[in-house]
């Protein structure tokens, strides 16, 4: 799976550069995350996908690979060899056919 | 005229700061020995600036305004940006920048017809910048850095002959506008094959790795812009092989030249293969550029 599904208006890109630029929406996306997400136009299964943590459904939509990667890092763990190789196992178990990882 | 008197390529794969200790020795080895290779080649250089090309991974743009060339113009150069510190699980640093060279470099490409963009605030910087300034000593060095992020991963990318001529057009840039005594050091920071946040995540290409090392080593241009596609680096691992790219733009700046490379080693945990390469710049050496 590589950049060939790849969509640069996907409404996902600007809440994952927005969350990895503030510690601040960081936060209110932990505490609430419904909040944040009400704040972005997204697409109806983009949002679906995102609280399923579906990154294979996210994918298919047209996420950045890249920027996936990060998502699950936001989501699971930042830190090298701790929650990043969490983020890291859970990403690929998705994308590798499991689909939601929640 | 201006002279190149460094010239390298090397990864900048997060882990080889943040899981280095808990790495196989042999595979320590090969990591240190590289860079303190490049290290040592870059301090006898004796370069009054460092300018190195690395993928910005979506740091500093929105994918809808996203350039495929961005110069960081600032005084001072800090980094890892913070939300990248505990992914990285390295210190803070500062570089010195080169205001002057990184305008000139922007007016120059401009003249050029190449489309770059510059910053004068602080660029974010993650492992593309952090990793070979703190495991090349950029930071204790003191020499003057001027970063360039470039777009190695969202289409439409730049591809290598694309990158090639920026390259050229870098040398000349070098050679026509920068003070006759200047001396500078170039770095392609990225690769070697990797797939970061792919469903192979883990997948690490060591027969392309070894194809491609021995290819830039050799000086062969030609061969080099017919054979490394984008489509032969995304087989490779798909959004970060292309990080190449980087590299291919030092060599159209510094044309067809001999290099040696440090040894290879693969580690999953780094995700990412790794070598380096250092080209000859000494002056007898021949020069001449792929067409």
């Amino acid at each position: 799976m590589g950049l060939e599904k790849f969509r640069a208006s996907l409404a996902t890109h600007d809440l994952i550069q927005d969350l990895k630029w503030s510690p601040e929406l960081r936060e209110e996306f932990a505490a609430n995350e419904k909040a944040v997400l009400d704040r972005y136009p997204l697409r109806k299964d983009e949002r679906h996908a995102i609280e399923t943590r579906n990154f294979l459904a996210l994918y298919d939509i047209g996420l950045h690979p890249y920027l996936g990667g990060q998502f699950a890092r936001l989501i699971f763990g930042n830190e090298a060899g701790k929650g990043a190789a969490i983020a890291v196992n859970k990403l690929v178990e998705s994308l590798q056919g499991k689909g939601s990882v929640a | 005229m201006a002279e190149i008197v460094y010239a390298a390529g090397a990864p900048h794969a997060p882990g080889l700061i943040g899981l280095l200790e808990a790495a196989p020795a042999d595979v320590k080895d090969v990591v240190i020995h590289t860079y303190r290779t490049l290290a040592d080649a870059m301090a006898s250089a004796k370069a009054d600036v460092l300018i190195v090309f690395a993928n910005d991974h979506l740091a500093n743009s929105r994918v809808r305004t996203y350039p495929d060339f961005l110069i960081g113009m600032a005084a001072e150069h800090r980094g890892p940006y913070e939300w990248f510190k505990p992914w990285i699980g390295c210190e803070d640093y500062t570089v010195k920048g080169s205001p002057e060279v990184a305008a000139a470099l922007f007016d120059g490409m401009t003249k050029r017809g190449i489309r770059m963009f510059a910053q004068t605030e602080n660029l974010k910087f993650d492992d593309n910048i952090s990793v070979p300034v703190l495991l090349t000593n950029v930071a204790g060095s003191g020499i003057p850095m001027v970063p360039v992020l470039q777009n190695c991963t969202v289409p439409p990318i730049p591809d290598q002959r694309r990158c090639y001529e920026v390259g050229k057009a870098l040398g000349d840039f070098i050679r026509e506008d920068l003070p006759a005594d200047m001396r500078v050091a170039l770095l392609g920071s990225g690769g070697l094959s990797h797939e970061p946040g792919g469903a192979r995540y883990y997948f690490i290409d060591e027969e392309f790795d070894r194809w491609f090392l021995d290819l830039v080593a050799s000086g062969d241009h030609e061969k080099l812009l017919n054979e490394l596609t984008l489509e032969k680096m995304e087989a490779a691992g798909s959004g970060g092989t292309a990080e190449l790219l980087a590299w291919v733009v030092v060599l159209g700046a510094i044309g067809s030249k001999p290099g040696k490379s440090f040894g290879y080693t693969v580690h999953k945990d780094f995700k990412c293969g790794v070598g380096g390469v250092l080209w000859d710049m000494s002056p007898n050496m021949p020069k001449s550029r792929a067409a």
